[in-house]
């Protein structure tokens, strides 16, 4: 085949090029992503008692990871094209997971010495992480999925956003299903879960984001 | 004339075009492949100095992934930058196909757009076009052969088929996605 002859088959009726297409792909993926955690975590560990949605407890975990998730959705947009710059998504990022950090610390040094311990490991320190990573694996493979079909020219970085992502979302459907109360914990735990859904998404990248 | 200056001559020519295309211009979008194919063709002929057989191969290779993916160009960056990464995507993916890593030393992060040097002779790849629709899915090869090969409209060619305009798109759609995926794996 002539190269001559492939450009005008291309350019033969091919029409304007499609708009938003990162946003197409992605959203319905994160939607896919937050249904399949919170599902998951109603059904294999449970709701919380509807007292707690009385108090401020789920709805730090719900804000959160849905800040993080819309930060995270935009770095991946970004590292869904060739010749991403992702510094300003990115800082987003970061300004979120510091801005969690902050409110569980101020919240520790607002709670009495002796009990600081207590409300920073909570009953379920070590289940934690573990749960987010686990209930943020089918947004990991849709989030996948979706950016094999685009562009992505960097595969650590748009895996490792992938599962930013990813750990966002299954957060969020943690949220449902966990009776810790303190600030702290979900800047500790919930964070090192989303941060495990990152490392594993940017293991992962090159594997499947070939294209 | 220095590198840059070619380099710079180059963006500023393609992107008015490449902008209109962007926006459904059937001829300039015809013109803006075109040139960039040329420029592929020197820049992919300096990398695989030990591979050039597989030169004009990749060449369609990329010319088809910037097709599909024309939808991911964003207007604030050069499109040179924007077809070189990809070119770039194409390459590590073709040396890592061939296991050849010692390749991969070669500056690849830098976006060294003056490296698309021209090199204008007609290219050639050993696939078969014909051969290669063959292996599609009968309704995917029937909507590129009638809308991208005899020039239907969509229209035409969906009354034609009897499908609908948006079922043709798709199916051309991913008729040339899954072309992408033969002239990779199916290289003789």
């Amino acid at each position: 085949m002539k190269t001559q002859t492939l450009v005008e088959l291309l350019a033969r009726g091919a029409g304007p090029a499609p708009r938003h297409v990162a946003a197409r792909r992605l959203l319905p993926a994160a939607g896919f992503g937050v249904l399949a955690s919170a599902a998951l975590a109603l059904a294999l560990i449970g709701p919380i008692p509807a007292a707690l949605y009385a108090t401020a407890a789920p709805w730090v975990k719900l804000g959160y990871a849905a800040v993080l998730a819309a930060a995270a959705l935009w770095l991946t947009a970004t590292l869904s094209r060739p010749v991403a710059r992702p510094l300003r998504p990115g800082r987003a990022v970061a300004a979120v997971v510091a801005a969690m950090g902050l409110i569980g610390l101020v919240a520790l040094l607002a709670t009495p010495a002796g009990e600081r311990m207590t409300a920073l490991l909570g009953h379920s320190a070590l289940a934690c992480p573990g749960n987010v990573l686990a209930l943020s694996l089918p947004a990991l493979a849709a989030a996948l999925w979706a950016l094999r079909g685009l562009a992505p020219t960097r595969p650590h970085a748009a895996g490792a956003a992938a599962g930013l992502l990813a750990g966002a979302l299954g957060a969020a459907g943690y949220a449902l299903a966990c009776t810790e109360t303190s600030p702290g914990f979900v800047a500790a735990w919930y964070s090192l879960g989303i941060g495990l859904t990152a490392a594993l998404g940017a293991i992962v990248g090159p594997r499947v984001l070939r294209w | 004339m220095t590198d840059d200056a070619v380099h710079n001559d180059f963006e500023s020519g393609l992107k008015p075009l490449w902008l209109r295309a962007q926006a459904g211009d059937e001829a300039a979008y015809r013109d803006a492949l075109a040139r960039i194919a040329t420029r592929l063709r020197g820049y992919l002929r300096r990398r695989l100095q030990s591979l050039p057989d597989d030169v004009e191969d990749l060449v369609q290779e990329t010319l088809l992934a910037l097709h599909l993916q024309r939808g991911t160009y964003d207007p604030t960056i050069p499109v040179s930058a924007w077809v070189l990464a990809i070119a770039r995507h194409k390459l590590v993916d073709l040396w890592r196909r061939r296991g050849r890593r010692d390749d991969l030393h070669d500056a690849l992060d830098d976006v060294d757009e003056a490296a698309l040097i021209a090199a204008p002779d007609e290219g050639e790849a050993s696939r078969d076009l014909d051969r290669l629709l063959q292996q599609l899915p009968a309704a995917q090869r029937r909507a590129i052969l009638l809308t991208k090969v005899e020039g239907l409209s969509v229209d035409e060619a969906s009354q034609r088929t009897g499908a609908s305009a948006s079922a043709i798109k798709v199916q051309v759609h991913r008729g040339l996605k899954r072309l992408a995926q033969l002239v990779k794996t199916q290289r003789p």
